[in-house]
């Protein structure tokens, strides 16, 4: 009888345990009281207070819809954003990278904003090469948000203790300021004269182009890595010597680690090829040294010809509204907040590019000027739906690895990379 | 002994009973009791495994993942998966790596253990409290950690050993060749694995006959005679199960080599679990992902069969 009755009070016990497990399992959907944007860290860092300004503005237009605002990294976001793709919470705008876009395009994955173009300020004077990565098929489904363009970040204390008088107007020149800089500070083992990071594709592909090569082309729907053409090898070989005697950087290691505001901060080295934001960066109290501020300035990344400067990576970022989001409405006007003048004029003050021609009378100083001098001439990855792929599978950076530890040729190393980019970009959906 | 008699007993009586409710009750009660369990279980293991198995026969890209919907491919995966030189190379490189760790975390144990028997009570204390340290340090800390240590720049490792006139090891860079850097690699987990391994044996050497290594010392024989012929024979059950979960353990690790190589390591540098992250989530592709963890849960599986044969043969013979 005992027994009995123990194991019907456990049967019972047991049984309502399952029963409250299945009920805790339930979770509310989230309301459309709340919007959810992601951007990337470099908002959160450098123009915080566009993020602040565009809060503002959208409660005063919708004061019972909160905004919550997350922040990613450049190297998980995709994942995450695939695993909201397959999950169905995604996120309401999210922050993608010119060179991310495409892919996911071609996949469905973005809302089609054409028909409300008219919303978002200074539409009609947007830059046309961030328009051209945010369409597909003539849809427009990425709002511009900034253009970047990479500038050379110097101190002006060691050019003089070198004995420089001005600054470099062709690559040979910068050599031989650099080996004036490598000599002067002989004594610090780790010095770098112009510290760029082994496998910095965005600079090394620089050379390429102010060589006259270009990653791949397109010839009749069929792309054809291009690497190993002449242009592009005299490039890479410009690259690795403009390396080998100039930088002590890490040849494994990539340029966010660290960013090279860490060693330049640190009085290890003379200049950096960088993007604007490292300019204010560099200053950071806690991540730069804010004491250069009286000695930083910047210059344009000198081209092989002289007088002329060298392409510089057109990198950007476009704002788009993933196609499963159910408050579109809410995001245009996000969008639309956030890429307003005021907000704008924060983004371009941390170093950046504005999104429209109107705006470019906000970039004065340095690093403005220098920086709208480097967008005149740029490059950009090609516009393959398969692009993605390359650069996650670090195609260029290893190539350039291989090149700098000595471990391949120019040729071979660039051939078997121009091999992985053609099978890559033509492999089928 | 008399317990198993009684259940044997028990079991008879009951089968020659009627099937009453009381005995229905009785019966049930057990595989009620562990239902909910086994539902989970169920749920948490099994559902996802059958899913993995048939994603692997689909082709399911970002297209497909944002349809919802995978298209069937049949073997195509595993086709391409087996064609693949860059899967043949990462394979035997997870291989030696996997030997490799694991004699050594087997062997350092091992050492660390029949160390532990010999020295005084309070030293013991000190060498488990570190022991126990290493091991509750989450991975992901540890990892950075020795990402700093190993800096080619600002590196501990290189300025200690220089200062030891060991070479001019300022601005060596660790991870310039997969060797040297699956070697930094194999330190980390080494040291990450050795206590589990230490403790373990610990307690199995407590079960050494003392008198049986007295009399074998009398008898003349050496302290190694002594480990082959009386410690080693007692270690042997423990020692099987710990070099089985290494050898499990090992093959599929996966934090600490992507972390150290922050995050997009050359093919060179490959292991099968970064493979598997590369070829999926690197490049949106979850049903040739979903082949290639298939195939290492098979080869899993072999490793497991041999582990469970062995424990049923050594649960045979007392």
């Amino acid at each position: 009888m005992k027994r009995r009755i123990s194991v019907a009070l456990c049967l019972a016990a047991v049984g309502a345990a399952a029963i409250a497990a299945g009920t805790m399992g339930a979770t509310k959907k989230a309301t459309a009281s709340s919007i959810t944007v992601w951007l990337q860290v470099d908002a959160q860092s450098a123009w915080p207070q566009s993020v602040a300004l565009a809060n503002d503005a959208f409660a005063k237009q919708h004061p019972d819809v909160t905004v919550n605002v997350q922040y990613q990294t450049w190297d998980t976001h995709l994942q995450k954003f695939d695993a909201t793709l397959a999950g169905g919470n995604t996120p309401d705008v999210i922050e993608m990278g010119n060179t991310e876009m495409t892919k996911y395009m071609a996949a469905g994955a973005f809302a089609d904003v054409t028909a409300d173009k008219g919303k978002f300020p200074n539409s009609s004077s947007w830059l046309p090469g961030l328009v051209a990565f945010g369409t597909y098929n003539g849809q427009l489904q990425g709002v511009p948000y900034y253009a970047g363009s990479r500038v050379v970040i110097y101190r002006t204390d060691y050019f003089k203790q070198a004995g420089i008088t001005k600054t470099p107007r062709s690559l040979a020149e910068l050599t031989a300021d650099g080996k004036k800089l490598m000599a002067t500070f002989a004594k610090d083992k780790t010095f770098s004269a112009f510290y760029v990071a082994g496998p910095d594709w965005y600079s090394a592909i620089s050379f390429v182009y102010d060589f006259g090569g270009q990653i791949a082309k397109l010839n009749g729907g069929q792309w054809t890595g291009t690497l190993d053409q002449p242009a592009a090898i005299k490039g890479l070989t410009a690259y690795k010597n403009t390396f080998l005697a100039l930088s002590r950087a890490s040849k494994t290691q990539d340029e966010a680690h660290p960013f090279p505001t860490t060693p330049f901060a640190q009085g290890h080295a003379a200049s950096f090829l960088g993007p604007g934001w490292q300019y204010g960066y560099a200053l950071d109290p806690k991540a730069g040294n804010p004491k250069l501020k009286s000695v930083i300035s910047a210059f344009p990344m000198p081209s092989h010809v002289a007088g002329k400067t060298m392409p510089a990576f057109a990198g950007g970022s476009d704002l788009a509204i993933p196609a499963t989001s159910s408050n579109k409405s809410l995001a245009e006007d996000w969008i639309a907040d956030f890429t307003s003048n005021d907000s704008e004029a924060g983004i371009v003050k941390s170093g950046n590019l504005p999104n429209s021609t109107s705006l470019l009378h906000l970039v004065v100083g340095t690093p403005g000027k220098q920086l709208a001098q480097a967008s005149t001439s740029g490059w950009f990855v090609p516009t393959a739906k398969n692009w993605t792929n390359v650069e996650n599978a670090n195609v260029l950076r290893n190539m350039l690895t291989q090149i700098l530890a000595g471990k391949k040729s120019v040729q071979a190393a660039a051939a078997s990379a121009s091999k992985q980019i053609t099978s890559m970009l033509n492999a089928s959906t | 002994m008399s317990t198993n008699l009684d259940a044997a007993g028990a079991a008879l009586a009951l089968r020659r009973r009627r099937l009453t409710r009381r005995t229905v009750v009785r019966f049930a009660a057990p595989y009620t009791l562990i239902a909910p369990a086994l539902v989970v279980i169920g749920a948490i293991l099994a559902y996802p495994l059958y899913y993995l198995v048939r994603l692997s026969f689909q082709r399911y890209g970002l297209f497909q993942l944002i349809a919802h919907k995978g298209s069937w491919v049949g073997l195509h995966n595993y086709g391409v998966l087996l064609h693949d030189p860059v899967f043949w190379h990462t394979l035997v490189r997870t291989i030696v790596f996997t030997f490799v760790n694991v004699a050594l975390t087997l062997v350092l144990g091992t050492l660390v253990a029949l160390l532990l028997v010999q020295v005084a009570t309070a030293i013991r204390l000190m060498i488990t409290s570190a022991l126990v340290l290493a091991w509750a340090m989450p991975v992901v800390v540890a990892v950075q950690l020795w990402y700093w240590m190993t800096n080619f720049e600002n590196g501990v490792v290189n300025y200690v050993l220089t200062e030891l006139r060991l070479g001019d090891f300022i601005g060596h860079d660790w991870y310039i060749s997969p060797t040297s850097a699956l070697g930094v690699t194999t330190t980390l987990i080494v040291w990450g694995a050795v206590p589990f391994v230490a403790i373990s044996v610990y307690a199995a050497l407590s079960q050494v006959p003392r008198d049986l290594v007295e009399a074998a010392s009398v008898d003349g024989a050496g302290p190694l005679r002594v480990f082959r012929d009386v410690t080693f024979p007692v270690l042997k059950p423990i020692l099987l199960v710990l070099t089985s979960l290494s050898i499990i353990w090992d093959f599929g690790v996966f934090t600490q080599p992507f972390l150290l190589l922050q995050s997009r390591p050359n093919t060179d540098y490959y292991l099968m679990s970064i493979y598997l992250f590369e070829k999926s989530i690197g490049i949106h592709e979850y049903g040739l992902g979903s082949a290639i963890a298939v195939v290492m849960v098979l080869i899993m599986l072999l490793l497991s069969f041999f582990y469970v044969r062995q424990m049923v043969r050594l649960g045979d013979v007392k």
